[in-house]
């Protein structure tokens, strides 16, 4: 009997979804078992809090114009930095930005990492001495730092630094108070927006020129590699075909396939703004080395858009992290902002140990080895950030709240993988969730708990 | 009662559905996507009830009329959005059918089929489990138990997890039964499903507590 559909559609975006969901997880975790000793702290003031400092005996309009004034406050800075990214970028300081992103992953897995190891091992007051601490500290610090950005190191372990990247600065983030955070991510959301879109956006701007110029940015990713599946056909991106033959666009050409559109798919190979998504086309244009069904696949013209190359579209991102100088007010902090260092290199590499398993996608062109990578769906690491932020907080309210704006997360992430299918360019992955999650947040805790909590306590169940 | 107590209740709820999960669904990534749109569908409906009846509470729970008829109203909310999944499910398979032609795989089996279906019966089961059961669980970890005045000798906690598996089971598995009912015309699968859903909502509120807790 031979396999049913049913096996391989989907695949992409549960490689994506799972990441997402683990940090989620473990950022609840963290808040959850962390939390008791973060209240007692006094407001550490950083880059997201430099007008207002929210105190809890404010009222509530000094509240909401101090949280929206915050929140104004720290796009601009962030926009200010994406400009700065786009000129350094301009004007080729390549090797300055892959070191500065070198050192800023080193800062954070060290420093924030550090510190809620630290927290970790008070609350549950776990038996190890301070030198083994920082060795241990140490080498978990420097094997993030050469798996974001060398060659040679398994897929699994970036994809797992990613992940704890983008924890660490989740779990900094939920210490903002409340309403400056809520303010802070439906802002970005804004942002992320306006940026990715409109036609001025800085990282619109930054897609086009790396584009133009057919070369990577310096960006920390994510990018879900499919597993090696036996049957190779089935790794044809089932989502455009599922949801081209829906729309029934039969006015969809065929991509050309050409040579230089070989430059143009490995260029979008690269870093990703952390707010974008990128599909990549896993097809090369090469089809003489593929399998019979293959090319009946890729020729047939009804599909969507054809299995050609796709334009990827990458785009740049500055992760923007905040220091704590220190614990005291009127200290101002450092605003780190790390950029990320290029993807294919690694990539070129990476695939080498993944050719000799995936013989029969492979091509005749040298540089077609990262078309064995390539059909990933590439995830920015500001949207792991921004999505644990929601859940941390909806976290610190009620384990309701936590599970609604998972599923509204995790919903409006499906949305936007679909909407990418369909349409074939990079697209900002925080409006639609974060929507989606501030919506489900508010409903839930003013509607939905109440009216659940008064039924399961009187056990009166449907 | 400690945290392994917690954990116990929660995985008395969860347990089986948890089992089915791993083996069944996470094999094959479109169930798991299954999974995730039907809770949130359940999540929007139990939103919408709850927005519905939120002027009215709480209820004073002297009287048990009250109750029976928000147990009457979700049930009716609920069995309708059954309805309205299986209309979607419809366009989903003709999506699906008209995918396999074009890559040229055979289309969708019969169990494929019903491994939708009790994926999205598996997602309603679960919604149910974690919202009704697992939210009121946090206290349970802590380091004392309560006890309920519909059953004095039970905790609540197992009282609650007890029912939230029961209700589990029969969300996942009248999702099969109502599917199987509307694809074949059978009158009598199509109104086993919501009669089953009303006795049950209706019985665990009023009756019996008294027999079954006696020890």
């Amino acid at each position: 009997m031979e396999s049913s559909i049913l096996e391989s559609i989907g695949v992409e975006i549960i490689g994506v979804m799972s990441p997402v969901s683990i940090c989620m997880l473990l950022v609840v975790l963290i808040v959850y078992s962390l939390s008791p000793a973060a209240d007692l702290a006094p407001p550490i003031r950083s880059a997201a809090n430099l007008v207002y400092l929210e105190v809890p005996t404010d009222s509530t309009t000094q509240k909401l114009e101090g949280a929206l004034l915050n929140a104004l406050v720290f796009v601009i800075i962030i926009a200010v930095v994406t400009f700065l990214l786009l000129l350094l970028y301009y004007y080729n300081c390549t090797g300055f930005l892959k070191n500065y992103m070198r050192f800023s992953t080193f800062f954070v897995l060290g420093s924030m990492g550090g510190s809620i190891f630290l927290s970790i091992i008070q609350h549950f007051s776990i038996p190890v001495d301070s030198i083994t601490c920082f060795v241990l500290l140490f080498n978990f610090t420097i094997v993030g730092v050469l798996s974001v950005f060398s060659s040679g190191i398994p897929i699994f372990l970036r994809q797992a630094y990613m992940v704890a990247l983008g924890i660490f600065v989740a779990a900094w983030f939920t210490k903002l108070p409340e309403w400056t955070t809520w303010a802070l991510l439906v802002a970005l959301a804004v942002y992320d927006l306006v940026a990715v879109l409109a036609p001025g956006g800085p990282l619109k701007l930054l897609v086009e020129l790396s584009q133009s110029r057919d070369e990577e940015l310096p960006a920390l990713i994510y990018e879900a590699r499919p597993t090696v599946s036996a049957d190779p056909r089935n790794q044809v991106r089932s989502m455009e075909l599922l949801f081209g033959t829906a729309l029934q666009s039969g006015s969809v050409e065929m991509q050309p396939i050409s040579g230089d559109h070989i430059g143009t798919r490995e260029g979008g190979e690269h870093n990703v703004h952390p707010e974008l998504i990128e599909a990549q086309s896993m097809n090369s244009s090469n089809s003489e080395d593929h399998l019979q069904d293959r090319d009946e696949v890729e020729r047939s013209p009804l599909v969507g858009g054809g299995l050609g190359r796709r334009q990827s579209s990458g785009s740049s991102g500055s992760e923007y992290s905040v220091v704590v100088g220190s614990r005291e007010p009127p200290e101002i902090v450092v605003v780190a902002d790390e950029e990320r260092s290029p993807l294919v290199d690694s990539r070129r590499h990476g695939n080498a140990n993944e050719r000799a398993v995936r013989r029969m996608d492979d091509d005749d062109d040298d540089d077609s080895d990262s078309v064995l990578a390539s059909s990933g769906i590439k995830l920015g690491l500001g949207d792991f950030i921004f999505y644990s932020v929601l859940v941390g907080r909806a976290a610190m309210y009620d384990l309701m709240t936590v599970y609604a704006c998972y599923l509204a997360i995790i919903s409006g992430l499906g949305c936007t993988l679909i909407l990418l299918s369909v349409c074939r360019q990079a697209l900002p992955a925080l409006p639609i969730s974060i929507a989606l999650g501030v919506v489900f947040y508010f409903l839930t805790r003013l509607l939905m708990e109440p009216f659940v909590v008064g039924t399961a306590t009187n056990l009166l169940m449907f | 009662m400690t945290v392994a107590a917690g954990i116990g209740y929660a995985l008395l709820a969860l347990g089986p559905s948890l089992a089915l999960f791993v083996t069944v669904i996470s094999k094959k990534p479109f169930l798991i996507l299954t999974v995730l749109s039907s809770t949130l569908l359940w999540l929007v409906s139990l939103i919408v009830l709850s927005g519905f009846w939120r002027p009215f509470l709480p209820l004073n729970s002297a009287a048990s009329w009250p109750f029976a008829v928000l147990i009457i109203t979700s049930v009716a909310f609920q069995e309708g959005l059954r309805l309205l999944f299986w209309k979607v499910y419809k366009r989903l398979e003709d999506m699906l059918d008209a995918f396999a032609d074009r890559v040229s795989k055979p289309r969708l089996y019969p169990t494929d089929k019903m491994l939708i279906a009790l994926a999205g019966g598996l997602g309603h089961g679960a919604a149910h489990a974690v919202f009704f059961c697992l939210s009121v669980l946090t206290p349970a970890f802590g380091p004392a138990t309560f006890f309920a005045d519909q059953c004095p000798k039970l905790p609540f906690f197992l009282v609650s997890s007890i029912i939230a598996l029961a209700f589990a089971t029969i969300h996942t598995f009248s999702m099969v039964i109502a599917f199987n009912g509307y694809s074949d015309g059978n009158k009598l699968d199509q109104l086993f499903v919501p009669v089953v859903h009303l006795v049950t909502g209706m019985v665990v509120r009023t009756c019996c507590w008294s027999y079954y807790c006696n020890f």
